[in-house]
């Protein structure tokens, strides 16, 4: 199977804390992977040291073949990797349509792609002049994932889609990032097992630092153990 | 609206009661008074928005409290005082100066120049100390032989008191010649390019390993090679060019003296940011001490390079007419004439501080103000403000945005100094009392927004003026024979008190946000 | 004696022989100087002129500065409070104490007693404005107050009190500790009152309110959530540390023949921000190291290099940032416990 992404044996770092301490995380190309875990097991982190944010001290990250590692965050995710982190992050001094343009990284990426993100997303089209601080939870999530398709990337980190949505909205989100995923890699850190399970293909759960468990989220949903064990009541 | 009311009525009724007080202010004095006081705090008000506004722009985006702000203020207002009055000796030190510098632009290329060399442990520690200890030495042989014709601190007739007064008398003194006589023109050139090259990759040596994606292409090199072209059109050209500065209307000197202030105030920032500000960023505490430390250096330096005396700057013939039909009693008049002082309502106000000053405030208010709405880097520092790890993420290099903002600021605060310097004087202690100023304007207005910086600045240049006329004229004391005059110390007095009270009830400023 | 009360003993000294080694040295300091000259330590007793009594006056200029530097990294260092009026601290102690000596004629118990009052009261001063206003804002609003201070003590009108910008002079201080007559007692006084602030200091911060204090300082959201209401300890770490400011105050009066109104200024707080930086932010030792370097610092850059000395000065602090990143206790700390879990603490203290 061809990776996109192979992140071996990361130990990150932050403050005294050592947060990660051995991540293996396999990304086949095409596919939806899942990070699962309990709160503060290192989902975030992973992605965050995937892309710099908090440099791992140890261990390699290798995407598409290259290893990253050490690089800096902005030549990481140049290389073609989206990032819809935690909490959103809209820029509330910006405009819905600066927050897009922001993420072009060559001229003309935000009108090349405004088809696609508003026929994905139809309700940003008529917010696109509104600040940031204006939107609601699930119309910021929706433009977190915009800004993330504004250039081309192949990769796409994307944290916690389903964080604090109302249940109609979650259905929207899963279907756009269903669409997504014939275009780019997608790697889900997800709290919402439910979710999780009808997106992705394959799994990692992270505990305590560690991968401890990874395989097709088929096998995963049938093993009610597991589940029970690693993610608590499902 | 109503819901704009009600979240904003603390800063309405601020703002109102200011708009009392101003009114009640303009009730105690004459119409001209009140003009030409309004007129003054606008000016105060510019200079301080100026200072100001960098300062917040920096401290927004990198959150690096650049406590040398002023003295950087300061050394704006002494290099364009060098160009307007001393042409010559700014022609003489152009090529030096950028020489070496030169190498510093080269700074993307050296990382890759030191991973193809392979050195043993040792070796990759003394190596950068080694070069720069080279670089250091051929500095210190070259620079003093380098022919570079400037004044005497020690000797009066040739210090830059005398030389500014002379010039502000509309004579020029002849400057003393430099040539190469110690060492050979060609030797001088290489041996400074030498250094800087050396130097620079040592420096470029101490920073740590990091992997890149760095391609070698020709826009790496553009810097260096505009700065050598630089050099050399400076050294080829020298007379002509010095002959030619010399012969320029004071109108245009000026204006080549802004524009170079502006420009090495923001090299001077890139520089400062790139090499000695970068490696704090994990440690913002010492980022106070390092820049205290440059502000005594640099205060230090302009001491032994321009003397401790305070001296003038003169004003360009625009703004110093004083023949027959001065002062002009309207701006037309006033244009054909060029006449200093103008009368508006009765009252005689000076056109260069008054009203130029004020101008060119609202003409970068509005310039920034554009940069930062309608540019792609001003969307990268707004949202940077907000969140530099997102902005990051999204593949834009935040740091060389970084670089970029410190030299904006810098270059504000350097056109501030110049811009100041006729009105002014210059002295070496004129940042200090104008950073504080800066400091609560921000304080009121709001630390990171931009428009605060202009309402604080301008507010606190306002009350300034207003204070200073009442200590003149005097305030009577409403039911009493008591003449109340504000002393010399209630001035600044005043506007930190102004500051404590609007800080204890709007702890972010007038238009900060809340976070 | 039993044997574990020995063994205990032996165990205090082995590990404080540092510590215990430089006080010694202190204590006999002014008599070993007045060998190196020739004064036999019965002239050093009786404070014969000499190079000896020169040290001492340097001594307690550097104890005073450490004791008003202890205070700042009480407020600074420990609870994470960066405040801008530190100055005033020191130098209403300062002035206070001047002023009921001279214009009141007051005996040293009671300057001190109206000292104690008058370093609460401004310790509630600075406190009343802590629940309003925290980080570079609380500098902001501590820097506007102490500049009210200087200003007011730089008044024409309270010339007769503060001698304006002369700065007050004409204290007539005690024989028994008088400066010039007595340097040894008073060399000796300054000692003490250093090494007993200091070991309260050290008691204060190993405390469980000193714990709290430091928690303050890493998060303070996270210590409210713990239920301890923070602004209580802020407000008795900014007393302790008034106290202990007004007391290096009270010293400095003593010992100078003229309080300068620059003791007021911002340049004063900034020297005590200095300091801790040299030796080391939260450390205390910091404070002392810091001091020591400082001054010497100052005194020798003055007397060998004199008008430009700044220059160096400047450059030194730069090297410094650059080279002893974390102050001179805080990195040698780091450096001779790898990866102690202090470091990685400090270099999140201040994000």
């Amino acid at each position: 199977m061809e990776y996109i992404l192979d992140v071996q044996d990361i130990h990150t770092f932050i403050g005294q804390y050592h947060i990660l301490q051995g991540v293996n995380v396999r990304v086949p190309k095409g596919s939806i992977t899942a990070l699962l875990g309990r709160n503060g097991a290192g989902k975030t982190t992973t992605l965050k040291s995937i892309l710099g944010l908090t440099p791992p001290r140890n261990g390699k990250v290798i995407l598409e073949g290259r290893e990253v590692q050490g690089m800096r965050p902005f030549e990481i995710a140049s290389m073609g990797i989206g990032f819809v982190p935690e909490h959103r992050a809209i820029f509330r001094d910006l405009s819905v349509e600066e927050n897009l343009k922001l993420a072009e990284r060559s001229k003309g990426d935000y009108l090349r792609k405004k088809e696609f993100i508003f026929g994905l997303f139809p309700d940003l089209e008529r917010l696109i002049s509104l600040s940031g601080t204006a939107l609601s939870g699930g119309q910021q999530q929706m433009l977190a994932v915009a800004r993330a398709l504004v250039a081309d990337n192949r990769l796409l980190l994307i944290d916690e889609p389903s964080e604090g949505l109302a249940p109609v909205i979650i259905e929207n989100m899963m279907s756009a990032i269903r669409q997504l995923s014939s275009e780019s890699t997608i790697v889900l850190v997800e709290q919402n097992f439910l979710v999780a399970s009808k997106l992705a293909e394959y799994y990692v759960i992270i505990e305590e630092g560690r991968s401890v468990k990874e395989g097709n989220m088929q096998d995963l949903a049938n093993d009610k153990a597991a589940i029970h064990r690693y993610l608590g009541a499902a | 609206m109503v819901s704009y009311f009600r979240k904003n009525y603390i800063l309405l009724i601020t703002l109102s009661v200011f708009v009392a007080l101003f009114s009640a202010a303009a009730q105690g004095m004459s119409q001209q008074d009140f003009i030409i006081t309004l007129l003054r705090g606008l000016a105060v008000g510019s200079i301080t928005f100026l200072v100001a506004s960098g300062f917040s722009l920096i401290f927004g985006l990198l959150d690096v409290l650049n406590l040398a702000h002023g003295t950087l203020f300061m050394i704006g207002a002494y290099i364009g005082w060098t160009v307007f009055v001393r042409p010559d000796t700014f022609v003489d030190l152009l090529t030096p100066l950028a020489l070496i510098v030169s190498g510093f632009a080269l700074r993307d290329v050296y990382p890759l120049l030191a991973s193809r060399i392979r050195l043993g442990l040792r070796m990759k520690r003394i190596l950068p100390w080694a070069l720069a200890l080279v670089s250091v030495l051929i500095l210190g042989w070259i620079l003093p032989r380098y022919p570079i014709a400037y004044w005497d601190t020690g000797n009066f007739a040739q210090s830059p008191v005398t030389y500014a007064f002379m010039a502000s008398q509309g004579t020029r003194l002849p400057a003393p010649l430099a040539a190469f006589t110690e060492i050979s023109p060609a030797l001088g050139l290489i041996g400074l390019l030498l250094a800087s090259l050396v130097g620079a990759f040592g420096l470029s040596l101490f920073a740590s390993e990091t992997q890149s994606t760095f391609r070698m292409t020709w826009k790496n090199f553009i810097g260096f090679a505009i700065l050598l072209v630089i050099g050399l059109v400076g050294f080829i050209f020298n007379n002509a060019l010095t002959a030619f500065l010399l012969g320029l209307s004071s109108n245009w000197l000026f204006l080549v003296a802004v524009i170079v202030a502006m420009l090495s105030g923001a090299g001077l920032g890139a520089l400062m940011e790139s090499i000695l500000i970068r490696p704090l960023y994990s440690r913002p505490i010492y980022q106070l001490m390092l820049t205290l430390g440059l502000s005594a250096i640099g205060i230090e330096m302009v001491r032994a390079v321009w003397g401790r005396p305070e001296f003038v700057m003169p004003k360009p013939v625009f703004f110093d007419g004083t023949g027959a039909g001065c002062p002009a009693t309207s701006f037309a008049d006033w244009w054909a004439n060029n006449c200093s002082t103008i009368l508006l309502f009765e009252g005689r106000v000076r056109v260069y501080n008054e009203i130029f000053i004020p101008l060119v405030g609202l003409v970068v208010l509005v310039s920034i103000w554009i940069l930062l709405q309608r540019t792609r880097l001003g969307m990268i520092i707004r949202a940077g403000v907000q969140d530099r790890e997102m902005v990051e993420a999204l593949g834009i290099n935040v740091r060389r945005v970084f670089t970029m903002v410190f030299a904006l600021g810098v270059g504000l605060a350097a056109l501030g100094g110049v811009l100041a310097a006729p009105s002014m004087g210059l002295s070496n202690v004129m940042g200090e009392s104008l950073f504080l100023n800066a400091l609560i304007a921000l304080a009121i207005g709001g630390l990171t927004n931009y428009p605060g910086a202009a309402l604080g600045s301008v507010l606190v240049g306002l009350i300034q003026q207003f204070i200073i006329k009442y200590g003149q004229i005097g305030i009577p004391i409403p039911f009493t024979e008591i003449i109340f005059k504000p002393t010399p110390p209630l001035v600044p007095a005043s506007t930190v008190l102004l500051m404590v009270i609007i800080l204890l009830i709007l702890p972010n400023g007038l238009l900060g946000k809340k976070e | 004696m039993t044997q574990t009360s020995i063994s205990t003993r032996t165990a205090f000294f082995a590990k404080h022989r540092a510590s215990l080694g430089v006080l010694l040295l202190l204590i006999l300091m002014p008599f070993i100087v007045g060998l190196f000259n020739g004064a036999s330590p019965a002239t050093v007793f009786v404070n014969g002129n000499g190079q000896s009594k020169f040290i001492q006056g340097l001594a307690i200029e550097i104890f005073i500065l450490a004791l008003y530097a202890l205070s700042f990294d009480l407020i600074f260092g420990i609870t994470g409070m960066l405040s801008f009026g530190h100055s005033m601290f020191f130098s209403v102690g300062a002035y206070l104490t001047g002023i009921a000596i001279k214009s009141f004629g007051l005996s040293l118990p009671a300057t001190l007693g109206w000292l104690v009052i008058a370093a609460i009261i401004q310790a509630l001063l600075f406190g009343m404005v802590l629940p309003r206003v925290k980080g570079i804002t609380f500098a902001l609003v501590t820097l506007g107050i102490a500049s009210v201070f200087h200003i007011v003590v730089m008044s024409s009108e309270l010339g007769p009190y503060t001698g304006s910008d002369v700065g007050l002079q004409g204290v007539i201080v005690p024989d028994f500790i008088s400066p010039a007559n007595e340097r040894l007692r008073f060399y000796f006084i300054a000692l003490t009152v250093l090494i007993l602030v200091y070991l309260l200091y050290q008691r204060f911060v190993n405390s469980p309110t000193g714990r709290v204090c430091i928690a303050i300082r890493e998060n303070e959201g996270r210590a409210q959530m713990l239920g301890y209401n923070t602004f209580y300890f802020k407000l008795a770490a900014l007393t302790i540390s008034s106290l202990t400011a007004a007391l290096a105050g009270f010293l400095h009066t003593l010992y100078q023949p003229i309080v300068s109104p620059n003791t007021a200024g911002l340049g004063f707080t900034v020297t005590a921000l200095l300091i801790l930086l040299i030796g080391g932010v939260g450390t205390l030792n910091g404070a002392l190291v810091g001091a020591v370097v400082f001054r010497l610092l100052d005194y020798g850059l003055r007397r060998y290099i004199g008008e430009s000395a700044s220059f160096i000065s400047g450059a030194v602090y730069v090297l410094f940032v650059l080279f002893i990143p974390y102050g001179i206790v805080g990195t040698w700390r780091l450096k001779s416990f790898q990866i102690k879990q202090g470091w990685e603490r400090l270099l999140g203290l201040f994000r």
